[in-house]
C-alpha cells in the first residue's frame, strides 16, 4: 500500500505542474490586468503612470520570467504577494482555508450520513412510498443550484425565524455550537447535490449487488436480513460511492465559493472569486492550485479506501 | 417608511462647525483669496440650522454591512470605492464637505491663497491623533508626500486624481505651506473630498505598522481591527476634535458581498443597515422596523463613442451623434429601467452642488427627445437608412437593462445596436485602451467640477486614446480657463458654458442620474444617502433603543 501510495503522489507532481501552467497562463489571457482595475474609473492617468505601477506591482517582465518567479517563490513555500493588499498569500489563504474545509468536511458528511441510508432504505423498500419519495427526493436535489438554496434557506431563516448565521467568523475550538450553527445551513446548501447523486448510486449499485448470488445464498442460510444488507451488500455497493464522493469534492468546491459568499464566510471559493474579480494573480494562483492540490489529494485516499473496503483491490 | 434626502432638512452643523455661509465670512477675515478659495467645490444649498426632534442618545454598536470589500485601508494609493469605505470613519483631511458638498474646516482652522501657486493652511491646534500625538504641520507634510507617491499597498495610480501639487513645506508648527505647480482649482476639492487626502502621523509608514490593515488618523472612529473579506471593527475616538462626537461606542463594518445575504441579515436584525438595489428597498418599504433612504447620486449612466483617425465610421458626423442624443427618451429609461426613480442628467450630475445644468434646460433643449428632429439629421448625414454598430457595456447591474432600452429606441432612426455585455474588468480594460466603438457605462465622484469634463480636453491622455478626432473648441477654452480659474463665481458660468457645448457637439452622450437607496433599521437615527458614493452619514449616525 505505501508502494502505491508513493506512486500516485509522485503521479500527482507532473498534474500540479500542468496546472501550474495553465493557471498561470489563463488568467493573464483574461482581458484586462489588476492596473485596469486600479485605473477603472481613472480617466486623466496616462500610460507613463500605468507602466509605474506595473512595476510598482512586479507585472513587468515577459511571461515566462513572470512564471519562473513565481513558481521559484512556490517551491520554497513563498506564494508571493497579494496584488491588491500586499499580504502574504500564504496568510490570505491560510486565513481562508479552515472555513472552506470545514464546509466541505460538514457537507460530505452530512451527503453521506443522509445519502447512504436513504439509498439503502429505497433499493430495500424498491417500489414502495418510501422509494417513490426517495426517487423524487434525489431528481429535486441533483436539479437544485446550491446557490438558490442557499439563498432560500436565508431568505427563509431571516423571515421566519427571524435568525441567520452568526456574521463573524466563530472558531470550532472557541465554540463548537456557535460554530455549527454558522456552519449547517451553508453546509446543507453545498450537501444537497451530493447527497441526492449519493442516495441515487447507493440504490443503484445495492439493488445490483442485492440480485447477486452470494447475497441470496446468504439469506438462504437464514443470516439476518439486517446483516446481510449492512455487511455483504452495502460493503460491495460503497465502492462506486467512494469513486463518487472524491469526483464530488471537486462539485463541493465550485459550490462551495458561491455559498460562502452568500453566507459572507471568507473561504478559499470567497477569496479566489474575489481574486478574480480583482485581477489579483498571485492569489488566484496559490488558491487554484490548492484546489487542484485538495482535488488530487481527495482522490489519492479515495484509491486508498479502495483497498480498505475491498482488500482484493490493495493485494491486486 | 421611506425618506429622500431631497426632502428632509440637512443635518444641523454642531456648534463650532461652519456652514458654507459662515465659511465664506470668515473666510473673508483671512482675505480674498480664502473667499474664493473656501467655496470651490460649490455648494448645493446653504447648510441650515435645525433643531433634532429627538434628543439624541449615547452609545451602543452599529453593523454596517459593505457590498465590496475594502480590500485594505492604507491611506494613500486606494482607488477602489470600497477601500475608501473601509476607512472613512478613521481619516480626516483639512477640509471637510457636508452632506450637500459645502466645503467646511476640518483640520484646517481657515487657509489663504497667497498666490495663484501658493497656499498656506493654519491648522486647528490641540487636534490628535488616534495615538495621541498632536497633529502638527509636519503630519501635513508628510501626509502629502505620501498622497503624491503613495507606497503600497496603495497603487501610484491614484496620482492621476492629485492636482497640480508641487509639494508642501512646514512654515511653522501649525501653518503649511501648499506649492502648486501651476494654478489649479482642484485643490480645495481634493481634500475635502478627503479620499486621496487623508492626514496620518508623520512616519506611518515607517513606523513598523501594517498600514494594509492598521490605520491612525483623526476621525471620530479608531480601527481596532481589520480582515480582508470579512469586517472592520471601530470604536468611538474619545478625543474626537469635533465636541460630542461620536455618538457611538462602535461600528462593525462587515462585508456582505450578496445583496441576499444583506437582506436576509437586515431582516434578522443582524446588521442595521447598508446599500441595496431599487427593487429590494422597494420591497422593505412597508416594513415596520425600517427606514429606507434613497438620494441622488454622483453615478450617472452615459452612452460613450470613439472617434479615431482613419475611421469612416458613421458618427464622425456630428449630426449623426447628435441624432443619437435626441432620440434617446430618457423618460421612457426612467420610468422602464427605475420605475421613475431617476432624473436627467449632463456631464455633471444632478446634485453636484450649483454645477449641472438646469434640469428645465436637459429636458426642454439639450437632452429633448425629438424623433422627427433626430430622423432629419440621420437624413442631412446621408444615413437615413441607418448603420450598424456594437455596443459594449457591463454585464452586471442595471447595464445591460439601459442598454437594450437604448438599442429598442436606437432601432427608430434605423440604428442596429449590437450589445456586447462584458465582465467588469474586461470591460474596464477595453475601455481604458479605447477598444470599442460604444460604450454604455457610467461616471462617479469627483472633487471638484473640473474632473467630469476634463476628459473632453485634448491634454487630458484618454483625450487621445478615446478621440482624437473630436473637435469642440468652445468647450476646450472652458475647460482649459475652468481649472485656472480659483475664483468660484467666475468658474460656474466657465462650466455651465462648456457643458452647454458639450451637448450641442456631443461625443459622450449622458443619459440619467440614478438614486441610491440605503436600508436602515428604525434605531438607526441621523443617516442619509451620501451623493458622493462614500457613507459619511456614519460618522453622525446614533442609535435610539
Amino acid at each position: 500500500m505505501g508502494g502505491y501510495i508513493l506512486k500516485r503522489t509522485l503521479f500527482a507532481i507532473p498534474t500540479l505542474i500542468g496546472v501550474t501552467i495553465g493557471i498561470f497562463l489563463m488568467v493573464r489571457l483574461l482581458p484586462g490586468d489588476i492596473i485596469d482595475i486600479l485605473f477603472g474609473g481613472d480617466l486623466s492617468a496616462s500610460e507613463e503612470v500605468k507602466d509605474r505601477a506595473r512595476e510598482q506591482l512586479g507585472l513587468n517582465g515577459s511571461y515566462p520570467e513572470q512564471y519562473w518567479r513565481w513558481i521559484s517563490g512556490v517551491v520554497q513555500g513563498d506564494f508571493g504577494f497579494s496584488l491588491r493588499n500586499t499580504e502574504p498569500v500564504s496568510a490570505v489563504i491560510l486565513d481562508a482555508l479552515p472555513i472552506t474545509l470545514e464546509l466541505m468536511i460538514l457537507a460530505l458528511l452530512i451527503a453521506v450520513l443522509v445519502g447512504v441510508p436513504l439509498g439503502v432504505l429505497s433499493a430495500v423498500k424498491r417500489d414502495s412510498a418510501h422509494d417513490y419519495a426517495a426517487r423524487v427526493g434525489g431528481l429535486v436535489g441533483v436539479s437544485i443550484p446550491s446557490f438558490w438554496l442557499a439563498t432560500l434557506f436565508l431568505l427563509f431563516t431571516s423571515r421566519a425565524l427571524g435568525w441567520v448565521p452568526p456574521l463573524n467568523y466563530i472558531s470550532p475550538l472557541d465554540d463548537p455550537i456557535g460554530n455549527l450553527s454558522q456552519f449547517i445551513l451553508p453546509s446543507l446548501s453545498i450537501s444537497v447535490f451530493t447527497m441526492a447523486i449519493v442516495m441515487r448510486m447507493v440504490r443503484a449499485t445495492m439493488l445490483e449487488v442485492l440480485g447477486q448470488d452470494y447475497v441470496r445464498t446468504a439469506r438462504a442460510k437464514g443470516v439476518d436480513r439486517r446483516t446481510v444488507i449492512s455487511k455483504h451488500a452495502l460493503r460491495n455497493a460503497l465502492i462506486p460511492v467512494i469513486t463518487i464522493v472524491g469526483f464530488e469534492i471537486g462539485i463541493l468546491i465550485g459550490g462551495a465559493a458561491i455559498v460562502e459568499i452568500i453566507f459572507g464566510l471568507p473561504g478559499i471559493g470567497y477569496v479566489l472569486l474575489q481574486a478574480i474579480f480583482g485581477r489579483d494573480y498571485p492569489v488566484i494562483q496559490a488558491a487554484t492550485l490548492l484546489i487542484a492540490f485538495i482535488f488530487i489529494f481527495a482522490n489519492l485516499l479515495v484509491d486508498v479506501l479502495y483497498g480498505v473496503v475491498d482488500p482484493r483491490i490493495s493485494q491486486e | 417608511m421611506s425618506k429622500d434626502n431631497a426632502s428632509e432638512a440637512p443635518d444641523s452643523p454642531r456648534a463650532g462647525e461652519l456652514n458654507r455661509r459662515d465659511l465664506l465670512v470668515k473666510a473673508g477675515a483671512v482675505g480674498v483669496g480664502a473667499v474664493a478659495a473656501g467655496s470651490l467645490a460649490g455648494g448645493a444649498k446653504a447648510a441650515t440650522r435645525r433643531s433634532r426632534a429627538t434628543p439624541i442618545k449615547r452609545g451602543g454598536r452599529l453593523i454596517w454591512a459593505l457590498e465590496s470589500d475594502p480590500v485594505h485601508v492604507a491611506p494613500f494609493g486606494q482607488i477602489l470605492t470600497a477601500g475608501h469605505w473601509g476607512k472613512e470613519l478613521t481619516y480626516d483631511s483639512l477640509v471637510e464637505w457636508d452632506r450637500n458638498l459645502n466645503v467646511k474646516p476640518a483640520l484646517a482652522a481657515s487657509f489663504k491663497i497667497v498666490s495663484k501657486t501658493e497656499i498656506l493652511w493654519t491648522l486647528k491646534k490641540g487636534i490628535k491623533f488616534h495615538n495621541g500625538k498632536e497633529v502638527t504641520a509636519e503630519d501635513v507634510v508628510y501626509s502629502v508626500g505620501k498622497m503624491l507617491n503613495p507606497p503600497l499597498p496603495g497603487s501610484i495610480s491614484t496620482v492621476a486624481q492629485v492636482p497640480a501639487i508641487a509639494g508642501a513645506d512646514a512654515v511653522s508648527k501649525y501653518v503649511v505651506r501648499l506649492r502648486l505647480k501651476q494654478p489649479d482649482a482642484r485643490v480645495i476639492g481634493f481634500f475635502a473630498w478627503g479620499r486621496y487626502a487623508p492626514i496620518v502621523p508623520a512616519g506611518f509608514y515607517e513606523s513598523g505598522i501594517n498600514v494594509a490593515r492598521n490605520a491612525i488618523g483623526t476621525g471620530p472612529y479608531r480601527m481596532t481591527g481589520f480582515n480582508p473579506n470579512d469586517r472592520v471593527e471601530l470604536v468611538a475616538n474619545q478625543s474626537y476634535w469635533k465636541s460630542g462626537q461620536p455618538y457611538m461606542d462602535a461600528i462593525t463594518l462587515k462585508t456582505l458581498t450578496d445583496e441576499q445575504a444583506r437582506l436576509a441579515a437586515l431582516r434578522a436584525g443582524s446588521i442595521d443597515g447598508g446599500t441595496f438595489s431599487v427593487d429590494v428597498a422597494r420591497s422593505l418599504a412597508n416594513v415596520s422596523d425600517l427606514v429606507v433612504l434613497k438620494g441622488p447620486n454622483a453615478a450617472f449612466r452615459e452612452l460613450q463613442m470613439t472617434l479615431k483617425p482613419g475611421d469612416s465610421k458613421p458618427w464622425k458626423d456630428q449630426r449623426v451623434r447628435l441624432a443619437v442624443n435626441h432620440a434617446i427618451n430618457r423618460a421612457d429609461i426612467i420610468q422602464r429601467i427605475y420605475s421613475g426613480e431617476a432624473e436627467y442628467s449632463g456631464h455633471v450630475p444632478p446634485g453636484y452642488g450649483p454645477w449641472p445644468l438646469s434640469d428645465a434646460d436637459l429636458k426642454n433643449k439639450y437632452l429633448k427627445f425629438d424623433l422627427v428632429k433626430a430622423k432629419k439629421l440621420m437624413a442631412d448625414a446621408g444615413l437615413a437608412k441607418g448603420f450598424s454598430v456594437t455596443m459594449t457595456t457591463f454585464a452586471s447591474g442595471d447595464y445591460p437593462q439601459v442598454s437594450a432600452v437604448v438599442q429598442s429606441q436606437l432601432k427608430r432612426i434605423n440604428i442596429d445596436v449590437n450589445i456586447v455585455a462584458q465582465e467588469a474588468g474586461t470591460f474596464a480594460a477595453n475601455n481604458g485602451a479605447g477598444r470599442f466603438d460604444w460604450d454604455l457605462t457610467g461616471r462617479g465622484m469627483r472633487g471638484d467640477v473640473d474632473g467630469y469634463v476634463a476628459e473632453f480636453h485634448p491634454a487630458a491622455p484618454v483625450f487621445k486614446i478615446w478621440y482624437p478626432e473630436y473637435k469642440n473648441v468652445k468647450a476646450w477654452r472652458g475647460i482649459g480657463n475652468g481649472r485656472i480659474q480659483l475664483d468660484p463665481a467666475k468658474r460656474l458660468p466657465i462650466y455651465q458654458a462648456a457643458q452647454r457645448e458639450l451637448l450641442l457637439n456631443p461625443v459622450q452622450i449622458p443619459l440619467v442620474a440614478i438614486k441610491k437607496y440605503q436600508v436602515v433599521r428604525k434605531r438607526v437615527q441621523g443617516m442619509y444617502v451620501a451623493f458622493s458614493d462614500f457613507n459619511t452619514g456614519l460618522r453622525t449616525v446614533w442609535l435610539n433603543g
